[in-house]
């Protein structure tokens, strides 16, 4: 497989503004199934002062790749490339000195406060840990620094909540408890791992906008992992889709919502309900479901999924690499990217029948439904269907080989998947 | 785009009586304490709730966590009694039906749960699970039984292959999709489906979002969709209803609510929602609201929503008297000074253009 190139640093910024640097990583779990690669070669840069956002669905591995930075999982196997950070290279570090980046100039702002909070610490000795231990701050010098990090973030009486637990917080201010945390020691990237998924609307809009202005006030960059299309659009600058572990289109906002190039970021598009629209037209599902990322399709991952697929044709033999399709920074990994340029998400949605292509949706979740590996004879079942209903599924077929022998070191040569028990 | 004329809330409103209709809903839970667990005061998660659904409509319920909107949806089943308020099924009061009775009304209505995975027992096949409705109230025999759920499959868009399937062996999407066979098995009338699409993702969501218009067009059904998705609401229902801290502070329809909404509240919660579209979303106007929900178990006098109610705020500053937030508690009920047609529960209502 021939690795993507790096998308180009945008115009105008020399390797100076470029934070961290990401190139060709691969990394992912052992599991008794095989080996998951949930980050299957991604590529990017951070700039000082952006927000990248990463999107993707449930197991796109948005999270994983934002998780390596700071080598917060212990059983992720990296089997290649590198992570810069300010030019140096992170996986390479040693603990002690990756510690030392860890919390202080690279901060985390996790999906769950709850989880993430220690429940028998106060807030305030929580967040001044940071301060102790970066910066050699005393037991009150850190708590006073506590103390001015929650007023920053906006929680009234904030004296007298640092000496509270996060249990007698609520949501909303959990998370905000948390961002304090993260820019306590003003680090120069912040990662948000869906910072308001959690919270209610109204409460999001608070804790966004906090966000937005601490950025500001200490000058960081953000990579802001979400699903949240919305929440992209109003703060992103830049904006990586991944499907299956890979990026699969990166480009500026704008490019990303107006001249979208991938199908499946149109997918995504078309597939939200808005409430701007009037709301009878018809939402256009992804049909099927994300690939597993043991056993990936040939050819394009999405092309089981995708309205456009040559099939059958190089999408289904060939692995498009994420390549410049517009301007000078947006990209897709799609062999017909091009073709998209005349499709909107309304011609999307006004071209298909939603009725007939609701029942073929519907067969076609119903063919493409996991199968054990176990049971050889389910296979035999779904082809029938499969074939029945005249919808034939390419997309089920093993890749045992290609990828994972290509790893250098990985130790997980092709074939592992399948023996593993 | 559709014309206004063809939409669904503009259809003459049938003038026979609506299919559910919930007066004067109140349930508080008991908040118990001490040494004994004696009960040392009360949360009222819904605080008198008026809800009517029609045949064959949709009705929307929103709000925040916390707002009382699964509590009313459990109400209008019966599934948990209501402290006081009525809730008549096709003209029959099931909040005091018992026993064998309501066990025979329970098969027109029928509930979908946020979570197929909690809500399926995974001991249990989709076979299973599907037929044993169909044997405890319909009795029927087994081949019946086969011949029905392989309908109910195909119905949902599953293949009759997967009745022998486990809960486990299927995705977020297809599980939600058994949720929704395992409602339609007793052919009811009205389903009430609490944040059925919640816990999938976008391009999931959407697939069982069509579902569910195509089997309410074949089937007639009506719904009570509850979700704190204000985007999935809008393209689904035919009616909104929004609550707060256990009341309804604004009904009306679809197209009423989002684009002359006339509660403050319904305002805040349009204006927080960030819309797909940068260029818009970078120029819209966000009312922030201060705060977080206060105590159901304590909650404000007057209106329920005047700590962090924005126009309070406002009035305040203009020097207008705003007394009544404080001392009256505000009806729901059409104002015509408000600019609004549909009724909101706001002394100083006015509607807002948000979205």
């Amino acid at each position: 497989m021939v690795d993507a190139p790096a998308p180009a640093p945008a115009p105008g910024l020399t390797d100076k503004d470029v934070l961290l640097s990401m190139r060709h990583l691969r990394a992912g779990f052992p599991t008794d199934d095989g080996f998951v690669r949930a980050v299957d070669g991604v590529s990017f840069d951070v700039v000082r002062g952006e927000v990248l956002a990463i999107v993707g669905e449930s197991g796109s591995g948005k999270s994983v790749t934002a998780m390596s930075i700071l080598g917060l999982q212990p059983t992720l196997e990296v089997a290649e490339g590198e992570i810069l950070w300010k030019g140096t290279d992170l996986l390479t570090m040693s603990e002690e000195q990756r510690r030392a980046v860890r919390g202080k100039e690279i901060a985390m702002i996790f999906q769950d406060p709850l989880t993430a909070l220690n429940p028998v610490h106060s807030v305030g000795r929580q967040i001044g840990e940071m301060a102790r231990i970066h910066e050699g701050l005393n037991k009150k010098q850190s708590f006073e620094r506590a103390v001015e990090m929650l007023d920053l973030v906006g929680i009234p009486e904030a004296r007298k909540r640092a000496s509270m637990f996060p249990h007698e917080f609520s949501g909303g201010m959990r998370q905000r408890a948390m961002i304090a945390m993260a820019i306590t020691c003003k680090p120069d990237l912040l990662i948000a791992d869906e910072p308001t998924t959690a919270l209610d609307v109204t409460v999001q809009a608070q804790v966004l906008e906090v966000l937005v202005g601490i950025k500001d006030e200490i000058d960081s960059a953000i990579i802001l992992i979400t699903h949240d299309l919305g929440v992209v659009a109003g703060l992103a600058h830049r904006v990586m889709v991944m499907y299956a572990g890979r990026p699969i289109e990166t480009g500026t906002t704008s490019e990303i919502f107006y001249e979208t190039r991938h199908p499946y970021t149109l997918g995504l598009l078309a597939s939200l309900p808005r409430l701007d629209d009037v709301g009878d037209e018809p939402l256009v599902p992804i049909v099927g479901s994300p690939p597993s990322l043991i056993r990936k399709p040939t050819g394009c991952s999405f092309h089981p999924r995708c309205r456009f697929a040559h099939v059958p044709g190089n999408c289904e033999t060939d692995d498009p690499n994420l390549r410049l399709v517009a301007g000078d920074s947006h990209m897709a990994a799609c062999h017909y990217a091009e073709d998209l340029a005349d499709v909107s998400i309304d011609s999307l949605r006004s071209s298909i029948d939603i009725a007939a292509d609701t029942e073929l949706a519907d067969l076609e979740v119903a063919a493409a439904i996991y199968l054990p590996e176990d049971e050889p004879e389910e296979d035999a079942v779904v082809a029938d269907v499969a074939v029945a209903e005249g919808a034939a599924h390419p997309g089920v077929t093993d890749r045992a080989e290609g990828g994972f022998d290509e790893w250098p070191g990985s130790g997980h040569g092709p074939g592992d998947g399948e023996v593993n028990r | 785009m559709t014309d206004v004329a063809t939409e669904p809330q503009d259809a003459p409103v049938p003038p026979s009586a609506p299919l559910l209709r919930a007066e004067g809903l109140v349930k508080e839970f008991p908040i118990r304490g001490g040494v004994f667990s004696r009960t040392v005061g009360s949360v009222s998660a819904v605080a008198g709730v008026d809800i009517s659904v029609d045949k064959g409509e949709t009705l929307g319920l929103v709000g925040e966590s916390g707002c009382g909107k699964s509590t009313t949806g459990r109400l209008l089943l019966n599934l948990i009694r209501p402290t006081a308020g009525t809730v008549l099924f096709d003209g029959e009061p099931i909040n005091v039906m018992r026993g064998r009775q309501l066990a025979s009304m329970r098969r027109r209505f029928q509930i979908v749960f946020q979570d197929p995975y909690a809500s399926l027992n995974p001991r249990m096949t989709v076979g299973a699970i599907l037929s044993e409705p169909l044997k405890v109230h319909l009795g029927l025999k087994e081949a019946e039984v086969a011949e029905r759920v392989a309908d109910l499959l195909r119905t949902v868009g599953l293949a009759p292959e997967h009745t022998n399937r486990f809960p486990h062996e299927f995705s977020g999407g297809q599980r939600q999709r058994v949720g929704i066979a395992r409602a339609l098995a007793l052919e009811p009338e009205l389903i009430v489906l609490d944040e059925p699409v919640s816990a999938l993702d976008v391009s999931i969501q959407a697939g069982v979002v069509n579902l569910l218009q195509r089997l309410q067009d074949e089937l007639g059904l009506a719904y009570v969709f509850i979700a704190h998705d204000l985007s999935v609401v809008r393209h689904i229902s035919d009616r909104v209803s929004v609550m707060y801290l256990g009341k309804i502070v604004e009904t009306g329809p679809r197209r009423e609510i989002y684009e002359n909404p006339g509660h403050p509240y319904t305002q805040a919660l349009l204006s927080a929602i960030p819309l797909p579209d940068p260029r818009r979303e970078k120029t819209r106007e966000r009312i922030l609201l201060t705060g977080d929900v206060p105590s159901p178990a304590n909650p404000p006098s007057g209106c329920r929503f005047r700590t962090r109610c924005w126009r309070k705020r406002e009035l305040d500053d203009a020097g207008v008297d705003t007394a009544a937030c404080v001392e009256d508690e505000p009806l729901l009920q059409i104002r015509s000074e408000s600019g609004a047609e549909h009724p909101v529960a706001c002394h100083f209502a006015k509607t807002v253009a948000v979205v």
